[in-house]
């Protein structure tokens, strides 16, 4: 794989500690992406933009975005508008505050992003040394291609690694979850589930698990480029136990004779 | 990441209406909630659950219009004659790398499809520190469906004793998903994993080798670390400004009269902000698990902690305050209640299903506003 190119160059900014780095996304997905074509004589369609209510034509500069108010009102928002709204363009990925890192749960991670070192290995590496084996994690803001970013960098096998975050008010959790009697689990329940996630207990090892439609995907793609056909997968079925109690025992029993064997 | 119906030809199952023309319908609405309608199943154990989306999206009800504010959508064409083309004249295509475009039927693409299944198997619990964060994908909350609620709790319960979170695999909208499922708090929620192939190494990138910085540098930092720690997140950091100063600067040209659009069919779904469908994950949780259930956003945080925290109805009409008192037959100047701001939140589908509880006459003829008014009339 040949070497990847920054998205972005800034500055890690800690107070007086600077740091320059290039950015380059995490992610790269492997989704299979097909194209539209017109059937007939196989050519890649184009997409217009058209009124909804006369099919008529509408070229790109008179295309506007409006923002929905409420129930029945809506704003068209003019390119000056959009201009107002622009943030200051700045190199600078402004370092807010270090917190625990447990403050962050799953919920706020968006998306991931390598940071590199841009020059100056020295300062990047050495940021990277004084934050890795801590419970920390930065906030941090910075302003990327006229959008205003806020993420969390930490450290990953010895990388800066930024991972942008979801805003406060799109992070939702639910708390005063006592249930009703009918609803709790007995003791003897509890003990069974707890044997059974110990049988079936493990590492994180993401590579088991390979995402097998893509695989299929791919697979279908070069058999038909050669011309050829490939047989549908298989399909497998599981019995269903009659009580809770019943079922968690036939579960642990299972799993505990798979470990064995 | 769930695909909202990317292309117009998606599979055989569009609806004729849609399958007429192909004038794709950019503002549609997302599909009726529960997003998605299964069963954990935890060896030989099933647990039915309902999922829902755990995060707002952020830009909420951006339409795409002309200058004049005319909706917008989008058409095929054939770039060699320009006809306008409807599904029916469309296929799929896909370009290899040596440039062969290589056409797919739909039955080719299903036969290779995941096996339509309802089921979220979980495979194997691993300790929550071991998932890096770059793995996070979208996350879902998952509700008890049907009578499924002592179970849920069960493994609710014992992944937070254990400390452990499931990891398992399921299908949704023709699209294989890894996910991890989590308790936090008594409420289950599947996080959506990106395959480990889709994660780039430093290495891959081409990121120089890490060498030893000057320990007087490395100190240096350390301290510029230290001076910034803190002991609790400041929400101010991690709000969303910029949402709110469009909602500002659109509140005020509304003031001014400013390209001002009053139309109904131009009126964003309360399901865009996701409103609607925290309030039902709410009754579910209320129904389900516990008439005391909560919801709370991270920027209403200082309650968080708090045993009575802050009902429900904080949230909704903060979104869309005029929204509730601007419903019909709402009563002049009186508060909305909260059972009201949460009908004037639900969905059309929702009001639709109250209307049959309540036997509401000519109920399937009423558009949304007159389902509303017609339950309010008949509350």
């Amino acid at each position: 794989m040949s070497a990847a190119r920054a998205i972005w160059k800034g500055h890690l900014a800690l107070g007086e500690y600077r740091a320059p780095v290039k950015m380059y996304a995490a992610v790269e997905p492997r989704t299979v992406h097909f194209r539209l074509l017109h059937a007939e004589d196989l050519a890649p369609v184009e997409q217009h933009i058209v009124r909804k209510e006369d099919g008529r034509e509408v070229p790109k500069d008179e295309q506007r975005k409006a923002f929905a108010l409420s129930g029945d009102t809506a704003i068209i928002l003019q390119p000056e508008d959009l201009q107002a709204l622009e943030p200051e363009p700045s190199r600078d990925i402004e370092l807010c505050r270090f917190v625990p890192r447990t403050l962050l749960g799953d919920q706020w991670y968006d998306r991931p992003y390598w940071l590199g070192p841009d020059e100056d290995e020295a300062a990047y590496f050495a940021l990277a040394e004084a934050l890795e084996g801590q419970e920390t994690v930065g906030i941090a803001r910075w302003v990327m291609r006229k959008k205003r970013y806020v993420g969390a960098l930490d450290v990953l096998d010895g990388y800066l690694m930024m991972t942008t975050l979801r805003r406060a008010d799109q992070v939702l959790s639910f708390s005063g979850i006592e249930p009703g009697k009918a609803a709790t689990p007995e003791a003897n329940e509890l003990q069974l589930a707890q044997q059974l996630v110990a049988t079936i207990e493990g590492d994180f090892e993401p590579q088991r698990w390979r995402d097998e439609h893509r695989d299929r995907l791919y697979a279908l793609i070069e058999a038909k480029s050669r011309g050829e056909q490939i047989a549908p997968p298989a399909r497998k079925r599981k019995p269903k136990p009659a009580s809770l109690v019943e079922g968690l025992r036939a579960s642990l029993t299972a799993a505990r004779e798979q470990r064995l064997a | 990441m769930p695909e909202r119906r990317k292309h117009a030809s998606r599979k055989g199952r569009d609806s004729a209406a849609a399958r007429r023309t192909a004038t794709r319908d950019d503002n549609a609405a997302p599909s009726a909630r529960p997003f998605w309608s299964g069963t954990l199943t935890f060896g030989l154990v099933s647990i039915p659950v309902d999922l829902y989306s755990a995060s707002r999206p952020r830009a909420k009800g951006m339409r795409m219009v002309d200058k004049e504010g005319h909706p917008l959508g989008r058409q095929y064409r054939c770039p060699r004659d320009g006809q306008v083309l409807s599904t029916q004249d469309l296929v799929r295509g896909y370009e290899t790398a040596g440039g062969q475009m290589v056409t797919f039927t739909d039955e080719e693409l299903e036969s290779v499809a995941p096996e339509a299944s309802r089921d979220i198997e979980l495979q194997r619990f691993v300790p929550l520190s071991q998932i890096p964060p770059l793995y996070f994908d979208r996350p879902y909350f998952l509700a008890p469906a049907g009578r499924s609620a002592k179970a849920y709790n069960l493994l609710a319960r014992t992944m937070e004793r254990t400390q452990r979170v499931a990891i398992g695999t399921f299908v949704m909208r023709d699209h294989e998903y890894l996910a991890a499922i989590l308790s936090d708090n008594g409420v289950l929620r599947a996080h959506t994993l990106r395959r480990a192939d889709e994660i780039r190494t430093p290495h891959a990138i081409g990121l120089p080798e890490r060498t030893a910085a000057p320990s007087q540098q490395v100190r240096a930092a350390a301290q510029a670390i230290e001076r910034l720690t803190r002991e609790a997140l400041d929400m101010s950091e991690l709000e969303d400004r910029e949402t709110a100063a469009l909602e500002q600067l659109a509140q005020d040209k509304q003031r001014r009269g400013q390209d001002l659009i009053e139309e109904p069919a131009l009126a964003a779904d309360e399901t865009e902000d996701g409103g609607a469908q925290i309030i039902d994950l709410m009754d579910v949780l209320r129904k389900t698990l516990s008439k005391n259930a909560m919801v709370d956003t991270a920027d209403e945080a200082p309650g968080r902690t708090g045993a009575g925290a802050r009902p429900m109805r904080a949230q909704a009409p903060r979104r869309a305050p005029a929204r509730a008192s601007r419903a019909p037959a709402g009563g002049e100047g009186s508060r909305p209640t909260r059972t009201d701001a949460r009908l004037a939140h639900a969905s059309k589908r929702e009001l639709y299903k109250r209307a049959s509880d309540l036997h509401i006459p000519g109920r399937s003829q009423m558009d949304k506003a007159e389902l509303l008014a017609a339950i309010r009339r008949a509350r």
